[in-house]
């Protein structure tokens, strides 16, 4: 109970006056401890018979004070749980948040990768368009044999031909030199002829 | 930069640091504008981190071919190609550390440079110009190695094949030149022209395209294998993981499948683009930029749409 201190002005004093008077005991389990208080001291100093309920009211206001006791305790405790729970899940959300983390590294090199793999299969598609533009490599191939077997078979032929040519010339040339022979002898022949003929011919003019 | 000069600001090349960390633009005005992607993509990114950090003037005339090597950034304009230290840049520190010429033919006209690629076998730097032909740069001594002649007009993107160390260019004419020995000349859509102007391979495949349908090849074969239906001309395709990205005519950024099909098309801010980068230089900045015919840069951080746009 706190003394109005006399300096200050009698505002004050009826304020405190009235409070003290409203709420003198206190609220709630504090004035149930002081009520009960009051109330014992009056029942050791009442003399003669006290009334009827008093005692059972007293118990009663102690039950109450105990209860209410045993609540807060109870409450307390309650909270301390919870402190320690918060405490292991907030550990928990850490650890979370670093595993997380790593993943995300994680994650970032495989997005890396894929764009490599990625881009490089583009760049074979590109290039796979280019080349089936190209002809097939055995139908390239087979048109090589073909026209080797061609270039074979026309040169064979021109081998053939040759040949037939050489032939033809040589056997003319033995026909041309055959018939120059002739020529030569016929020739010599008729020269000698018209010699022996010219011999003759002084001798009957020299007569 | 006044509205109007941002009003018709094109942006023409891109490139990544090293680090990833940085993006390097080059416009029309020939400025080079050095963009934090770590600021613009920091959850509390602000409309101030979606501007650059860093606005000098290059060259005299249009950057159009950016290229990171090295710890160096090499840009090319107006005929010359210079080279800033990205170090020096991320600190704004503007100072060039080399400029060089490749020898033209003549003095009277400076061809400008439309493409370069690195090629790191030999780190040297392949340069595709106005004066039909292609030169190398040879980046340890500086000077200029070799000219490779063939192309009756000019070049406009060049690609290596680091594997076979071949170098590929596609012109003004139509044909794709490899090592500048004739590869292929063809015109698939005559109504736009024969020009070759979006060239790039992954070791076997090469797309091209630009006034014909954008196509893929097979190098080995030198066979086309599918073309892609899209319509307008497309400025600059890469190869991305199992798909193809492609920028172009359209504000569209299109995702098209080896097969030949489009998968999707993703729409930009700029009304027609000109480049597109994809950041592979850094785990954590992943994104692919598009630019345009417009002063903003698209950021795409997942690709499938776009997620906000640097501004000059």
């Amino acid at each position: 109970m706190a003394a109005s201190p006399p300096a200050l002005g009698p505002v004050l004093d009826e304020v405190i006056r009235k409070r003290l008077l409203i709420d003198g005991d206190g609220a709630g389990d504090d004035r149930r401890i002081n009520v009960l208080l009051k109330s014992f001291t009056k029942w050791c100093n009442s003399s003669g018979t006290p009334e009827e309920g008093f005692t059972q009211r007293m118990l009663g206001t102690l039950a109450q004070c105990e209860f209410s006791m045993g609540k807060t305790l109870m409450v307390y405790d309650m909270n301390l749980r919870e402190m320690e729970n918060y405490e292991k899940i907030y550990t928990n959300i850490e650890q979370n948040i670093t595993s997380a983390h790593e993943k995300i590294t994680e994650c970032k090199k495989e997005i890396q990768r894929a764009k490599r793999i990625r881009k490089n299969r583009q760049e074979y598609d590109a290039l796979a368009k280019v080349i089936q533009q190209h002809p097939d490599r055995h139908e390239t191939l087979k048109q090589l044999e073909a026209l080797d077997k061609e270039l074979q078979q026309l040169s064979h032929i021109k081998e053939n031909v040759d040949a037939k040519l050489e032939l033809r010339k040589k056997q003319f040339h033995v026909l041309l030199s055959t018939i120059q022979e002739l020529q030569q002898t016929l020739e010599n022949d008729e020269k000698s002829d018209n010699d022996d003929n010219s011999q003759e011919c002084p001798v009957e003019n020299g007569e | 930069m006044g509205p109007v000069e941002l009003l018709h600001m094109s942006v023409f090349s891109q490139s990544f640091s090293p680090c990833g960390r940085f993006l390097a633009a080059g416009n029309n005005y020939g400025q080079i504008a050095l963009f934090s992607l770590s600021a613009a993509l920091s959850p509390d990114a602000t409309t101030r981190s979606q501007k650059p950090v860093l606005t000098f003037t290059a060259h005299d005339g249009p950057v159009f071919s950016l290229v990171s090597a090295d710890g160096r950034l090499l840009s090319a304009g107006n005929g010359e190609v210079s080279a800033w230290s990205w170090s020096d840049l991320i600190k704004k520190n503007v100072r060039a550390l080399w400029t060089r010429r490749p020898k033209y033919k003549s003095s009277l006209e400076i061809p400008e440079i439309n493409s370069m690629v690195l090629q790191p076998r030999d780190n040297s730097l392949v340069i595709g110009g106005g004066d039909n032909n292609v030169h190398i740069l040879d980046l340890e001594h500086g000077v200029f190695k070799s000219v490779l002649q063939g192309h009756s007009d000019y070049v406009h993107c060049v690609s290596v094949r680091d594997r076979e160390s071949e170098i590929l260019s596609g012109g003004e004419d139509g044909a794709v030149r490899i090592n500048s020995r004739l590869c292929k000349v063809f015109c698939a859509r005559p109504q736009y022209g024969k020009w070759i102007s979006c060239l790039t391979t992954d070791s076997d495949w090469m797309l091209c395209g630009g006034g014909p349908s954008l196509s893929l090849w097979h190098l080995r074969s030198l066979s086309p294998t599918s073309t892609f239906p899209l319509t307008g001309c497309q400025r600059q395709a890469a190869f991305h993981q199992d798909m193809i990205l492609a920028v172009g005519d359209g504000a569209s950024v299109s995702h098209c499948l080896l097969a030949g099909e489009v998968k999707a098309q993703i729409p930009c801010s700029p009304q027609s683009l000109n480049t597109l980068q994809l950041n592979t230089n850094s785990s954590e900045h992943q994104v692919l930029t598009v630019g345009g015919s417009s002063s903003h840069i698209d950021v795409f951080t997942n690709l499938s749409y776009r997620a906000f746009s640097l501004s000059f």
